[in-house]
């Protein structure tokens, strides 16, 4: 297999369902409208003032990530679900090669998480009034998160998109695999707000892309048997 | 095995006439080599399948059914509806496992490793649909491109042209189009990488006389140089088999 052949065809699969979204609009229309129903209710209830100043760190970045992972699952969940459902999913198999598919699903994952991400962070800092003083560590916090969510959510996705009750699946078994990445985000993200220098986000950091790196290699192995069986 | 006769596969043609694929060439070095490399090398895909037997339950679908399918052939695969052509045709695409018994694809008288034989496989089904938000030349871009092959959309337009979609119909979402025209896009992803195995579930449904016409067409085309296989219920599509497999419930 050739990597540069390999990588078209992922793309393909990208640029497949990025088109496809354009047009139906599902789950962006679902995420977003959850981000910000989310976000306007939080910031309406808690706002940047009713937070005592020492548990600031603590919940604002709690807060900020409960947001974003929930906003996302609903959209990532759905990228094999959708496939099933359309009657599409057979037709891809026959086709296409399962690594190039299982790439082409994280990427899409990831576009959409980041769009989500360039939505909601800069919203959500002006609403609660949460200054970050460690923009660089955070950002690559964001990077090594979304990375970290959507191979953990695409993996999920695939593993549950031939189960009757997909949704309650996806929680439960997310469950495990997300909340230990959520706890290094949640960590990451305080320490990034309190410093600007990066090796205060370099623990959580190391963290987050050692469970990314277990659970890309894991879904590397894993993708092809639960899509051809 | 629920009393039910196993299927018996006949074969009433002479064995089979190779010819090496002319699309390979013209695709050489346009997208999957060594997929091309075996297209080159094999020549010609024999499926051959012994003992195949598929339960769901308690309920006994198929039960010991050997044979081959044989390039320049055209087997028609016939019974009544729950026979299991359907199941079979999903079996010899690997879609389903067997319960027992097994599928191989040979070329040039060695087995094919899965992945090289999906890549010279095409599939038209019931339930394999095509991606209702993309535009029938958005699909057929999107089928060659994750089988390695960037054919130019001219190309891809003459293809919707011959299984029947007039070029004004191409720029529409396939969501808009008619179950018959749905179907010619179906049939056009299935040939759209020249496969040296063509596996057909019912390709006239949805079609008019017109598209039955073009269908008996296409499965002629293939017959020169594939292992065509038919499943079908209509008498107009059994007369195209040289070799028949009968199921029975």
């Amino acid at each position: 297999m050739r990597a540069s052949n390999w990588l078209s065809e992922s793309l393909a699969v990208l640029a497949k369902d990025l088109r496809s979204e354009l047009r139906s609009r599902v789950a962006v229309n679902a995420v977003g409208l959850f981000a910000l129903t989310t976000l306007v209710a939080v910031a309406y209830q808690i706002g940047p003032y009713r937070i005592h100043e020492d548990d600031r760190p603590h919940l604002l970045a709690a807060l900020l990530w409960i947001i974003l992972y929930f906003a996302a699952a609903s959209g990532l969940s759905r990228v094999f679900v959708k496939e099933e459902d359309a009657h599409t999913a057979n037709t891809l198999r026959l086709a296409a090669r399962p690594g190039a598919v299982f790439a082409g699903k994280l990427l899409f994952n990831l576009v959409l998480l980041a769009m989500l991400e360039v939505l909601v962070v800069p919203l959500y800092c002006a609403l609660m009034g949460y200054a970050i003083a460690g923009v660089l560590p955070f950002v690559a916090l964001l990077v090594a998160g979304s990375i970290a969510l959507a191979a953990t959510a695409t993996i999920i996705a695939a593993i549950i998109s031939r189960a009757s009750g997909s949704g309650t699946l996806f929680a439960i078994l997310s469950v495990p695999l997300v909340l230990p990445v959520l706890v290094f985000l949640i960590q990451g993200t305080r320490a990034a707000a309190a410093s600007s220098e990066m090796a205060a986000v370099v623990p959580a950091l190391q963290a987050i892309v050692s469970l990314a790196g277990v659970t890309l290699i894991a879904a590397t192995f894993l993708f092809p048997v639960v899509w051809h069986d | 095995m629920g009393g039910r006769p196993p299927g018996v596969a006949t074969r009433s043609t002479p064995p089979a006439t190779c010819h090496e694929s002319t699309s390979a060439d013209s695709d050489n070095g346009s997208g999957r080599p060594e997929v091309f490399a075996i297209l080159r090398a094999v020549k010609a895909v024999r499926v051959e399948f012994a003992g195949i037997a598929k339960r769901y339950g308690n309920r006994s679908v198929l039960t010991g059914l050997s044979g081959a399918l044989v390039p320049g052939t055209v087997t028609a695969v016939v019974g009544p509806n729950g026979s299991g052509k359907s199941t079979f045709l999903n079996i010899l695409s690997g879609l389903i496992r067997p319960t027992r018994g097994e599928v191989r694809y040979r070329g040039d008288g060695a087995d094919l490793e899965r992945q090289h034989w999906l890549a010279l496989l095409g599939v038209a089904a019931p339930d394999m649909a095509v991606y209702e938000e993309l535009t029938a030349i958005e699909n057929l871009r999107f089928f060659a491109r994750v089988r390695g092959l960037t054919h130019d959309d001219g190309h891809l337009a003459a293809l919707l042209e011959d299984v029947g979609l007039a070029r004004r119909e191409l720029a529409r979402p396939v969501a808009t189009y008619s179950s018959g025209m749905k179907q010619r896009v179906k049939l056009a992803q299935a040939i759209v990488h020249e496969p040296a195995v063509l596996l057909l579930d019912e390709p006239s449904s949805n079609l008019d006389e017109a598209g039955h016409r073009m269908v008996a067409n296409l499965v002629a085309r293939f017959r020169l140089r594939a292992a065509v296989a038919v499943a079908t219920n209509d008498p107009r599509e059994m007369v195209w088999g040289d070799a028949r497999i009968e199921l029975a419930l």
